[in-house]
């Protein structure tokens, strides 16, 4: 292989890399912005006094509870509202954020 | 003075976990300076201090500490401390490296970019975030001024002024008729005055059962009326009574001499008064030229920028926002929107059309509490309601008790979100 095409090719990887790298940093901050709307509720760092901790749920039972608040099978007029302002997309990546919250960290 | 306060700020306010875990602080990083430290202001800083725009962040606010006027009412009701609803800055100041400058704010200079504070010295920025809360419309009502407060208190702005009424409402006869003046629209808090009026009769109730409460409002009908009324109906039968402007001609002037308040037809005197004046965005919003001929600061829907000064955004109660109410949880929604906007703003990312919610947590009683729900979101150069949801007459007792107990725990999460 021509030392050029190598040189080109380790470069696009390079470029790649740093681009899926800023992509999931992108993805993760607009996951941090969606959390931020339940932590006017829910204390992100698992500390809630009556209210459910929401944070570090398996994905699937948290995007079965937002589908039942959603439907209106959960009764709950304030989780309703807030179902039914997020898409199934931005529930899904909800799950996966505040599932793999532990808890330690600051907010 | 400026750069002193300013070095020390930041020294007193770096952790050294925060100093390890953060780049060290360069001349290129962007610099936000956020006037008030309520609950938009607060939340704007922490929700900056932690987007990866990394900006400079800056805070100015006299107070050393910030009382919270939702759940006040519960403090006039006996039930809670004033220090239990009390938050200091420093989680802000110290976990989350914000610079918070206990000063005030006296002019902006919306070309040069800068903030001038009361001590001396200017702050300059990049982006500007003005958070003044209220003011009150004193001429409205003959008689009734700053001075007038230190008699008649309006408490609302919690803290002393909060002091002084419970002291009033503590001293007062059993027998004694309590009058509250409850403002036009649009104002701060839409249910407060009437859950102010339910859980003073909590207390009367226990300690004063002889003792009335009259409502004279300046408007023809009141948020969640019906379920005030229920309420007022089951808890405290007679005790209660409201009157629409349309029946008294409005509020026109106050003796505090006399305690007696003059309507368009009757003078009605009070053992115990509380004057809630008629509301515009609070004074550096005024002074600065943000807000507009309604006394309100009109905003860009998306991103909460002044539409009278680039740069500068403005949030809280002074935001002239749509259909938002002024909240607390909607000053907080505005915040971390406002935080996003910047936050890509300075990174030169994509804009996202922000989430916007109102929940808000009423007392009745200390056991009986209703909730709202709102959907909010930028529609037409504005923001409109998408969704509203309300508790509903004939709730079970303990549907109501599950509800206060949610409200304390959204107390505890909230102001956590809020100060750290």
């Amino acid at each position: 292989m021509p030392t050029s095409l190598l040189m080109a090719l380790i470069i696009a990887a390079a470029f790649f890399v740093l681009n899926a790298g800023a992509a999931a940093a992108a993805d993760n901050e607009r996951a941090a912005e969606l959390a931020a709307m339940c932590a006017s509720c829910h204390r992100l760092d698992g500390r809630d006094r009556g209210l459910p901790s929401i944070i570090g749920m398996d994905k699937q039972t948290f995007i079965a509870a937002m589908a039942g608040f959603k439907s209106g099978t959960r009764s709950s007029s304030i989780m309703h509202a807030v179902a039914l302002q997020l898409s199934d997309a931005e529930i899904a990546t909800l799950a996966a954020y505040l599932g793999a919250l532990t808890g330690e960290g600051k907010r | 003075m400026t750069w002193t306060r300013r070095k020390f700020g930041r020294l007193a306010g770096a952790s050294l976990a925060a100093l390890a875990a953060r780049p060290a602080r360069s001349a290129s990083r962007a610099r936000v300076v956020i006037i008030g430290g309520g609950i938009a202001g607060a939340t704007v800083a922490k929700y900056l201090a932690t987007s990866s725009a990394r900006p400079e962040v800056t805070l100015v606010e006299p107070k050393q500490q910030y009382t919270t006027c939702f759940f006040s009412n519960l403090y006039l009701a006996g039930v809670r401390s004033l220090e239990s609803l009390t938050h200091s800055y420093q989680a802000l100041a110290k976990s989350y490296g914000i610079n918070v400058i206990h000063d005030a704010a006296t002019t902006i200079d919306p070309v040069a970019k800068t903030v001038a504070l009361a001590a001396g010295g200017k702050l300059a920025y990049d982006r500007a975030v003005v958070a003044p809360g209220i003011a009150f419309k004193y001429g409205a009502i003959e008689g009734y001024n700053e001075a007038a407060t230190r008699i008649i208190p309006h408490a609302w702005n919690a803290g002393p002024q909060t002091e002084l009424l419970r002291r009033q409402l503590e001293s007062m006869e059993d027998g004694g008729v309590f009058v509250i003046a409850a403002p036009p629209n649009p104002f701060r808090c839409p249910p407060g005055p009437y859950e102010r009026a339910s859980l003073v009769a909590y207390y009367f109730k226990q300690f004063k059962p002889r003792s009335k409460i009259l409502i004279l409002d300046a408007k023809d009908t009141f948020f969640e009326q019906d379920l005030f009324e229920d309420g007022w109906n089951r808890h405290y039968p007679g005790m209660i009574e409201w009157l629409p402007a349309q029946f008294t001609g409005g509020i026109k002037s106050v003796d505090t001499k006399t305690r007696s308040i003059k309507t368009g037809g009757d003078t009605f005197s009070a053992s115990v008064a509380n004057i809630i004046p008629a509301q515009i965005a609070g004074e550096l919003a005024q002074s600065a030229g943000l807000a507009d001929q309604t006394g309100w600061c009109p905003i860009d829907p998306m991103t909460f920028e002044s539409k009278l000064h680039p740069a500068i955004h403005v949030i809280g109660d002074a935001a002239s926002a749509g259909d938002m109410p002024k909240s607390a949880f909607v000053a907080n929604s505005q915040a971390k929107a406002c935080a996003f906007a910047i936050a890509s703003a300075l990174a030169g990312s994509e804009e996202t059309t922000p989430h916007l919610f109102n929940t808000c947590f009423t007392f009745l009683a200390p056991n009986d509490a209703v909730s709202d729900a709102i959907n909010m979101k930028p529609s037409d150069g504005s923001i409109k309601i998408t969704d509203i949801f309300f508790s509903q007459v004939g709730e079970s007792d303990e549907t109501r008790r599950q509800a206060s107990r949610q409200a304390d725990s959204w107390y505890n999460a909230f102001t956590h979100d809020v100060f750290g």
